[in-house]
């Protein structure tokens, strides 16, 4: 099973863990799972829309998935999905 | 609250003062008791803005990863996000809220002549349209 990443903030909609097991063949499935056992960490990753909130991304070991399938990346047993933030900002 | 411990302040206000006339960027990691977060360790990151850094600062994903990476290598967790105004306060602007993430602390560091003045934390909303001030102490507090 792939496993995903809990960044710090978002342990406390995921009864604590650092990282979960979640079964899923793709990226969307496995975030899918993971949002199914933590209904919680639904909103502060989608929009009611069910897109991903435009601040997060998502990696597949050292891989953005935006450059590869998105979604529909590809993950197995031994792949690590992880969670970042996009951050910017500036005084003016 | 948020609280800065000496070491990783210092990292902080160097690096904001290192890079003026431009912002500076980095990460904050450490621990949560309860409401207290505590800063242990501060990794200057690059300010990877294509354009004028002296009113911009970007994160690239890959190096807050790094600092993911990181804290759970040093059994700590990446809290919060740094950042410096050069020649402005420590205010937290529209572009920082439109291009934040509610799940940090946000602190902006006032650097004026290139000097450290003043600091304040922030925390922004999910929806990024408002940002509420954190209490800070730091050792210049």
């Amino acid at each position: 099973m792939p496993k995903i990443l809990i960044p710090t903030p978002l342990r406390q909609f995921a009864d604590k863990k650092d990282s979960v097991d979640v079964a899923g063949a793709t990226v969307g499935e496995a975030l899918a799972a993971l949002t199914t056992a933590h209904p919680d960490l639904k909103k502060n990753l989608f929009t009611d829309e069910g897109k991903l909130r435009s601040f997060v991304n998502v990696y597949v070991n050292d891989e953005d998935i935006r450059f590869l399938e998105k979604d529909k990346t590809a993950v197995a047993g031994g792949d690590t999905i992880s969670i970042v933030p996009s951050i910017a900002g500036g005084a003016r | 609250m948020i609280t800065v411990e000496t070491q990783p302040w210092s990292v902080m206000v160097d690096h904001a003062q290192a890079t003026y006339p431009n912002e500076c960027c980095g990460a904050m990691l450490g621990s949560i008791d309860g409401d207290v977060k505590t800063v242990r360790l501060a990794l200057p990151l690059d300010n990877a803005y294509e354009g004028a850094q002296r009113e911009r600062y970007e994160l690239r994903p890959e190096d807050l990863l790094f600092a993911e990476r990181e804290a759970r290598k040093n059994g700590m967790d990446l809290i919060g996000i740094f950042h410096s105004h050069p020649d402005c306060d420590a205010y937290f602007s529209k572009t920082d809220l439109e291009n934040s993430c509610p799940w940090y602390s946000f602190i902006v560091l006032s650097i004026q002549q290139g000097k450290f003045h003043h600091a304040n934390s922030w925390l922004p909303n999910m929806e990024q349209t408002e940002a509420a001030k954190e209490e800070l102490t730091h050792p210049n507090a």
